[in-house]
């Protein structure tokens, strides 16, 4: 366990703090291990999410009264449009989202609610409007993405490796996160033998592996039981609370007054 | 032991008014919480909350030797940490207030 310190001050790094800052915050936690008699792996547990517990919390603002702080602006649209071949889906779209909000895109269906996602995350070149995101997304399809003769593990490693990650760190990392969702991958298991609804954990989980600071997420409970919908959406607001930004897309009017931002892109049939 | 979504809540209080009584290190106001019967609060929750108060001025640090381990990080609070737990203390003492009152009455007990 003696690489726990340069794991930390790593992840660190890699989640944005200045390398001197990085370092010094390493050396302290392995002192404070050490006011304890153990070492910081037993005290902290793993480096890499302890790392980012602890940006979490920096960022977080102090005591009880004074919550709810927005942070810098993740996405900016502005007079975004798109259209296929004449048909105009969307035009003058408009949303900001900092970190600590969730927007949610909603809206029948055929509206463009997918496509503007998309666009969000880059996957679509718009035919008017700027957007500017930061650069950690993750995003989260509705449905694919995975790869039904890998089992989960393996996704988590191929994922991981995507994003520059030690095939060992993505796949505690991704344990760790689908345990928040309550499930536990079984190992050797391939996906095709997974439920719709686990499937869809999976892409969630692959979505938040490398630590994203904006998540666009196209309705990712479909196929959850209710224990697991009410999991979901205390994790949308546990990533709130730790300052991303996220965008959902969803049909459930329902959720919407646990959200910030609502985008109604109207019924469908371009009426704009 | 307090749940702990309390103790989320009610930890950076308790720090500083800890600080304001004696200036003391990470593992000294671990004890002093368990003591007080408050909470057996993880290393995790401790040492990212006592450096939230550093970087908001509220608390400063200084290191001093220690005999058996490593060197040890004191915390002292400062005027704008005393400012704070001033009005945070009045703040929880009303709500306290309120609770115990809802609580504490005949009505509910039933």
């Amino acid at each position: 366990m003696s690489d726990w310190p340069a794991r930390f001050e790593e992840e660190l790094v890699r989640l944005g703090l200045q390398p001197a800052r990085a370092r010094r915050l390493s050396a302290e936690t392995a002192e404070q291990a050490g006011e304890h008699g153990t070492d910081p792996d037993r005290l902290f547990g793993p480096a890499h999410l302890y790392a980012r517990h602890l940006v979490t919390e920096l960022r977080a603002p102090a005591l009880v009264s004074e919550r709810h702080v927005s942070g810098p602006v993740m996405l900016r649209l502005a007079g975004v449009g798109k259209r296929y071949r004449r048909r105009t889906v969307f035009s003058g779209v408009d949303l900001t989202v900092r970190g600590g909000e969730v927007a949610a895109i909603v809206g029948a269906n055929g509206c463009g609610k997918s496509t503007l996602l998309r666009v969000c995350a880059g996957l679509i070149r718009p035919d008017a409007g700027t957007v500017h995101r930061t650069r950690r997304v993750g995003f989260v399809p509705q449905d694919g993405g995975t790869a039904s003769w890998l089992t989960a593990d393996e996704h988590f490693t191929l994922f991981g490796a995507a994003a520059g990650m030690v095939p060992r760190k993505a796949r505690s990392t991704g344990t760790h996160l689908a345990a928040r969702l309550a499930w536990r991958p079984a190992p050797g298991q391939p996906v095709q033998q997974l439920s719709g609804g686990t499937r869809q954990k999976l892409n969630l989980v692959l979505g938040e592996l490398h630590g994203p600071d904006l998540l666009l997420l196209d309705e990712p409970y479909q196929g959850f039981d209710q224990g697991s919908y009410l999991d979901f959406w205390q994790q949308v607001r546990a990533w709130r609370e730790a300052g991303r930004a996220v965008v959902v897309v969803t049909h459930l009017l329902h959720e919407l007054q646990n959200v910030d931002h609502v985008l109604d892109l109207g019924a469908a049939g371009g009426n704009r | 032991m307090t749940p702990r979504p309390w103790l989320h809540g009610f930890l950076d209080l308790c720090l500083l008014a800890m600080l304001r009584d004696q200036p003391d290190y990470g593992y000294g106001l671990a004890h002093r919480l368990a003591v007080a019967g408050v909470a057996d609060v993880p290393g995790g929750t401790l040492y990212p909350a006592l450096l939230r108060l550093e970087q908001q001025g509220l608390a400063e640090p200084s290191w001093a030797p220690s005999d058996t381990g490593p060197r040890r990080k004191y915390y002292a609070i400062t005027p704008a940490g005393l400012d704070l737990l001033a009005a945070q203390a009045d703040e929880w003492r009303r709500f306290r207030d309120g609770v115990d009152s809802l609580v504490g009455s005949p009505e509910v007990a039933r």
